[in-house]
């Protein structure tokens, strides 16, 4: 016994405060959410509980469910995409610029919408984008419109907004994986005949692909579970899943049918992020990626 | 196929005010081993990336083969390159990284896998197409980055301290090999160093730079024997210096250092005020004191190191240490320290310096 106990490494007294962190507070909530979803009610206050596949089936059989959660995902999907193509670049940039005081500025400008408040930022984009905004306004002014353009409260400027707030996380993900990427691998590239644009695609973004893809699954998986901007920036008139658990538990209060949204988001999820592992890892021929 | 070089007053500043390479003239011949020798941060690596085409020069021209490249994109000039990591791609295969280039000049996969079988074969990798080049070991990558490099049929070959990783054993080995293929294929070859014997073991002519300009240009003998300046002096080899004021006495004229030493100069300098002379350690010869002949010092020996083949000699003589180095091949007499010992040399040995 005396052997057993030696064995045990003083890092794992280190862990042991994470590991049961993560055991409360993650494996816990998820797997009592797994029971309740299959549960027919609360067995705390509930006798006769038993168990029940009657939530997964009301999803199934409603295709209005089905619509929420296909908006959420095409929602997580968009964001994911608009975050990438503007963030890629930006993070590029970033992290090749020689000057201190330009990556600074640069950081700050990417931080920028993580330090304004969710109301503040929702109204800047209401004065530029609602009928009678600053957009709005300008294009009916020079005539190129003749009616306003609907981009306020529907699902584009619900992207508009998630991709404003989520774009530092891209951007930053990118930043480290991109800065350590040798930059006489271009040169080497270049050397031997591949135009700038060619060694960018030969060899800067394959040897990206493990950046693409963090911060690709961090922004979607940020995205599909937001709450607050969907509503002020959808203006209720878009339903996400987050948005109807919310509302079954808070006043429909069937946290059983709630719970079962939940797996089935969480399902999902899981199941689009191994497929895009897959396929980046497919593209880029790296099976160390997975 | 191979290609002169000509750079012409380049200039080349990052921040606008210091000087990075400064008024640099070069003149490299085709099928040249033309090698940047001087110590770090000089510019060396950044007159080869003028060359390579990934830095434009503030000021000046570079021509190869007659043509002006100066402001040609680096994937239009047909170099060849070795960096000085190597800059392998991580993510491809060495058969990927040897064919690279190939690939980028359109030519059809049958040829692209026979030319890259040929090159690996060149440097003795053959049947390691498929590795990664993580798997492979630092001399290994090296010779992937060389067949890479020479795949293309480049006018020239520019290598950026490609042996400084190595240990020493293989780094000579990989000096013999590079220099062999670098006559075998009659390529112009720049070649960037900070080791001044690698420099003068391979090249044909040196350019030896300092603080972004180039002090001498010349060939390994030119540079060690006949150096132009008192940096070169110092920079290769071992070098005993000496400043002084030129004094012309009847047809003689002697430097005159100090009270204690004045050196007999076998040739006019030409110019007034002070000078520096240098005077090689093999150049002096030492033997017991008493038998005077020649120019001279008396000295005391205050260190003897045994380096094998000779024997450097520390020798405190006329207030300051001197070196100097007898062949250890019989015909001279070893002295241990403590020893006293006379100093001789010929004047036509003290080589006159500019600052
Ligand atoms: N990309 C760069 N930006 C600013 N300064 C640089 C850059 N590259 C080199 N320098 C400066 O130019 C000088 C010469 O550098 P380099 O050509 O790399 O020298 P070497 O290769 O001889 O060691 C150094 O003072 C170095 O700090
Ligand atoms: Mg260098």
């Amino acid at each position: 016994m005396k052997a057993t106990r030696a064995s045990v490494s003083p890092i794992a007294w280190l862990i042991a405060p994470s590991a049961l962190l993560f055991a409360l507070f993650f494996f816990l909530p998820m797997g009592l959410m797994a029971l309740i979803s299959v549960l027919s009610g609360n067995p705390v206050v509930q006798s006769n509980v038993t168990f029940t596949g009657k939530y997964y089936a009301r999803i199934l059989s409603d295709s209005y469910y089905f619509e929420v959660i296909w908006t959420t995902i095409r929602i997580g999907l968009f964001t994911t995409l608009a975050a990438l193509l503007v963030g890629y670049p930006l993070a590029h940039w970033m992290a090749r610029i020689r000057g201190r005081t330009a990556y600074a500025l640069l950081m700050m400008s990417v931080l920028t919408p993580m330090l304004t408040g969710i109301v503040v930022r929702t109204f800047a984009w209401m004065a530029l984008l609602s009928d009678k905004g600053a957009i709005n306004q300008t294009l009916t002014g020079l005539g190129l419109i003749a009616k306003p353009l609907s981009l306020m409260y529907n699902e584009f400027s619900i992207v508009l907004g998630l991709t404003h707030i989520y774009i530092p996380y891209m951007v930053l993900t990118l930043v480290g994986v991109i800065g350590r990427i040798d930059e006489r691998l271009e040169h080497a590239a270049q050397n031997l005949g591949a135009s700038p644009l060619r060694a960018f695609f030969e060899v800067t973004l394959p040897l990206s692909l493990p950046g693409i893809l963090a911060g690709s699954l961090l922004v979607f998986a940020l995205a599909i579970s937001a709450y607050v901007t969907p509503i002020l920036m959808g203006g209720f008139q878009i339903m996400t899943l987050p948005m109807l658990i919310y509302q079954q538990i808070s006043s429909s209060f069937n946290v059983g049918f709630a719970a079962a949204l939940g797996m089935v988001l969480l399902a999902i999820s899981l199941a689009l992020i191994i497929a895009y592992n897959r396929i980046l890892g497919m593209i880029s021929g790296q099976r160390d990626l997975q | 196929m191979s290609a002169a070089i000509d750079i012409v007053a380049v200039t080349k500043t990052y921040d606008g005010r210091t000087r990075a390479v400064d008024a640099v003239d070069m003149a490299i011949r085709e099928g040249e081993f033309f090698s940047l020798l001087g110590p770090s941060g000089c510019g060396k690596t950044t007159t080869l990336r003028m060359i390579a085409g990934f830095e434009t020069p503030t000021e000046g021209t570079i021509a190869v083969g007659g043509a002006d490249v100066t402001h040609v994109p680096a994937h239009k000039r047909d170099m060849g390159m070795v960096f000085q990591n190597y800059a392998l791609f991580p993510h491809r295969s060495v058969g990927e990284n040897v064919g690279f280039g190939l690939r980028m000049r359109g030519m059809d996969r049958a040829m692209i896998a026979r030319k890259v079988t040929d090159a690996l074969a060149q440097v003795e990798l053959v049947g390691y197409e498929d590795r990664r080049p993580g798997q492979l070991s630092g001399g290994q990558q090296q010779r992937v980055a060389l067949a890479r490099a020479i795949v293309i049929e480049p006018r020239v070959l520019l290598c950026d301290e490609p042996l400084g990783a190595l240990d020493k054993k293989l780094r000579q080995s990989m000096q013999f090999e590079l220099k062999q293929l670098q006559r075998k294929l009659g390529l112009t070859m720049v070649f960037v160093t900070h080791d001044q014997e690698e420099a003068l073991a391979m090249s044909d002519r040196i350019a030896v730079m300092n603080a972004g300009k180039v002090e001498q240009i010349g060939t390994p003998s030119e540079i060690y024997d006949r150096p132009g300046t008192r940096f070169v002096a110092d920079f290769i080899g071992d070098t005993n210096l000496f400043r002084g004021e030129v004094i012309r006495t009847g047809g003689t004229c002697v430097l005159r250092v100090d009270s204690d030493l004045s050196i007999e100069l076998a040739e006019e300098p030409g110019t007034i005020g002070p000078l520096s002379v240098a005077l090689r350690p093999e150049k002096i010869v030492l033997t017991a004191p008493g038998a005077h002949a020649g120019q001279g010092l008396d000295g005391i020996v205050e260190s003897a190191n045994f380096q094998g083949g000779s024997v450097l000699y520390r020798i405190e003589a006329a207030g300051r240490r001197l070196l100097a180095q007898q062949p250890n091949n019989g015909s001279h007499e070893l002295f241990q320290a403590g020893a006293a010992v006379a100093l001789r040399w010929t004047p036509s040995d003290i080589v006159i310096l500019k600052d």
